[in-house]
């Protein structure tokens, strides 16, 4: 286990206060979040670049914050790679042997296999001014991973790739991760790309981690509504907590008027009554009725009759907006194509949507400031 | 007049005006006098004492300027702007009044005692190496800096987490990548400080066979109304200047692996 402890750092008007971080060993670890939410100061942090005020970064039960950068054992792969131009690739990828004085079978091995995996055995005399940029990539890897790190730092190092070279690196590093079986902590904004690579995710929003955990659990299951937002995440409703029935651990909620009955599981913290609190839905998780066909008696409690304001290709499913009647909000319907087809909609339609409870997840507020600002909204 | 245009005829004047400049000297030069006056004694010393000085004192300049240039390229600390205005200051201020600060310095308490119990500088050739220095060291740290500037800083930091110590980094990734610009600002100080006169002439004098240097010879030359030993000396130290300058062209020409 890889731990940053009660980490504070100021840096002008930035905040980072207590902020505790843990990294499974040999797991590809995500640092998710916007632009300016401090992911780059905590990595400066981790690899020694950076002066924090108080924390400790524990590396296998040791501390290592008071050590120089060199002797941390982590290495570090920036967002321009920084390849040394003036060396050639073999030079780049023995860099940190030599430098740590790694000359052992084991490490020759090590690279060997490193060299085999990442097919870079034919640019070996080559300098980097003349590789392709897959090749860059390939070789900056190879060159982190030589010495065989405790942990490998990536600094957003796909941002500026095009999508296809992208697709195919982010498959290296999913590859290389199986084969090598390294501990990354992976920085990035992008969604799909921590969806994809990370085993556990870390979000951070404005110098604080908002959840971590598994890629389901923080995708699908929103702590806060912070990181729900940032997620991107559609069908954010506030309702309110009209009891809470430990014993048969449901929770019931009031929304739109009715009173709608959540298992206490979907949520991510304790709920007390009365307490304002965000419904999240899932835009795949909204059933569309079929006339006439009869309704499972688990849906028909929460039915909803209302008219699609608009339907939007999106290319891989069709995104349909829905209007219940008698409501001022919004529902946002992903459907798969063949569904959509096969239910032959059209805007201005009126239909029924059915919403099963399990599909509702509940974020506590605490009453706080966020319900009233979506309230605002909506 | 297109823009493009106006600027060429721009550069195209700047360069005849020195053309004409070098060429105007020709007018008076006898060629046959030539390596009499190069070869004469006086005129040997003064190029040998003009190499050896700026030599001398752009290594010094070096020694300081780039572990300087480095921390204001790389370093934050408390008062860089100011340090780094002050680096200016000899590029701003007329050289004759930097030496005579010099000259002042030495008639102080502890320049009396750096004359008496260390080094000579007043009118000996100390004081020629510590005038070019005054002269060079903010440039080469401006110049340094400027170099160091274009190498990103992530390059070392990629070497650090590799295992290269902070001197290893710079000696094996940050040196070997800014050497061109180093290098073009170590020859571009050394030519500077080989035609220095007004701090040299104020510190360390005029006296033939000590401390003449050539452009010290250059006005000597010509307040006795030498005109061919002038002419000859302007030469020469123009002949250095350029080659210098061509040195510059060429290491920046170089291709970008050492």
């Amino acid at each position: 286990m890889i731990e940053i402890q009660d980490l504070n750092l100021r840096l002008g008007s930035f905040r980072m206060e207590n902020l505790t971080l843990s990294l499974k060993e040999g797991a590809f670890n995500v640092l998710l979040g916007p632009t300016g939410s401090g992911k780059t100061l905590i990595l400066e942090s981790i690899i020694g670049l950076r002066n924090f005020q108080s924390g400790r970064i524990v590396v296998a039960g040791k501390q290592i914050q008071n050590l120089p950068p060199e002797k941390r054992g982590i290495s570090y792969l920036p967002q321009d790679l920084a390849l040394f131009p003036h060396l050639t690739v073999r030079e780049n990828l023995l860099f940190g042997l030599k430098a740590q004085k790694k000359f052992s079978g084991v490490e020759e091995n090590h690279l060997h296999h490193l060299i085999e995996v990442l097919k870079i055995g034919h640019l070996l005399e080559r300098y980097p001014q003349g590789l392709s940029g897959g090749e860059k990539q390939r070789v900056a890897l190879g060159r982190a991973l030589a010495p065989s790190p405790g942990l490998l730092l990536l600094d957003e190092p796909l941002t500026a790739l095009d999508p296809a070279l992208k697709s195919e690196i982010q498959q290296l590093l999913i590859g290389l991760h199986r084969s090598i079986g390294f501990t990354a902590l992976h920085v990035t904004h992008d969604l799909e790309e921590a969806y994809l690579l990370g085993d556990n995710i870390n979000v951070l929003i404005d110098g604080r981690l908002e959840q971590n955990g598994k890629r389901e659990e923080v995708f699908l299951r929103p702590r806060t509504l912070s990181v729900a937002r940032f997620l991107g995440l559609r069908n954010l409703f506030p309702g309110k907590v009209l009891k809470a029935q430990e014993v048969e651990r449901l929770i019931t909620v009031g929304l739109w008027g009715r009173e709608i009955i959540i298992p206490s599981s979907h949520t991510s913290g304790t709920l007390s009554t009365e307490e304002e609190v965000i419904l999240y839905l899932r835009p795949e998780e909204v059933m569309i009725l079929r006339p006439g066909k009869p309704i499972k008696e688990s849906l028909r409690r929460n039915i909803l009759a209302g008219v699609i304001e608009r339907i939007l290709d999106r290319g891989t499913h069709r995104w349909v907006l829905f209007r219940p009647t008698g409501l001022e909000v919004h529902l946002e319907i992903n459907l798969p194509n063949y569904v959509f087809r096969d239910l032959g909609l059209k805007e201005r339609q009126e239909i029924q949507v059915a919403i099963r409870r399990e599909s509702f997840w509940v974020i506590p507020t605490q009453n706080g400031p966020e319900v009233r600002s979506l309230k605002s909204k909506t | 007049m297109s823009f493009s245009k106006a600027t060429l005829i721009a550069a195209l004047l700047l360069f005849l005006f020195y053309i004409l400049l070098i060429f105007s000297l020709l007018n008076f030069f006898e060629g046959r006098n030539f390596l009499q006056v190069f070869l004469a004694p006086d005129i040997l010393f003064s190029i040998r004492l003009s190499l050896a000085a700026a030599t001398l004192a752009t290594l010094l300049a070096v020694a300081i300027a780039l572990p300087a240039a480095y921390a204001l390229s790389r370093l934050n600390f408390p008062g860089k702007k100011i340090v780094d205005t002050f680096l200016e200051l000899p590029m701003i201020m007329s050289p004759v009044a930097l030496g005579a600060a010099l000259l002042i310095f030495f008639n102080t308490r502890s320049g009396t005692v750096i004359q008496e119990k260390g080094i000579l500088f007043v009118f000996e050739f100390p004081g020629i190496v510590l005038a070019q220095f005054a002269t060079i060291a903010g440039l080469a740290a401006r110049l340094m800096k400027t170099a160091l500037d274009e190498i990103s800083p992530r390059y070392e930091a990629v070497a650090r987490s590799l295992g290269s110590s902070a001197w290893g980094a710079f000696w094996k990734v940050t040196l070997p990548l800014s050497f061109r610009g180093l290098v073009s600002a170590v020859i571009l100080c050394w030519a500077k400080a080989v035609g220095e006169f007004g701090a040299t002439v104020t510190l360390a004098g005029t006296m033939a066979f000590k401390t003449e240097t050539m452009p010290t010879a250059i006005f000597m030359a010509l307040a006795s109304a030498d005109i061919q030993k002038t002419i000859i000396l302007i030469l020469i130290l123009v002949g250095i200047g350029l080659t210098a300058l061509y040195a510059v062209r060429l290491v920046e020409k170089r291709p970008h692996i050492l």
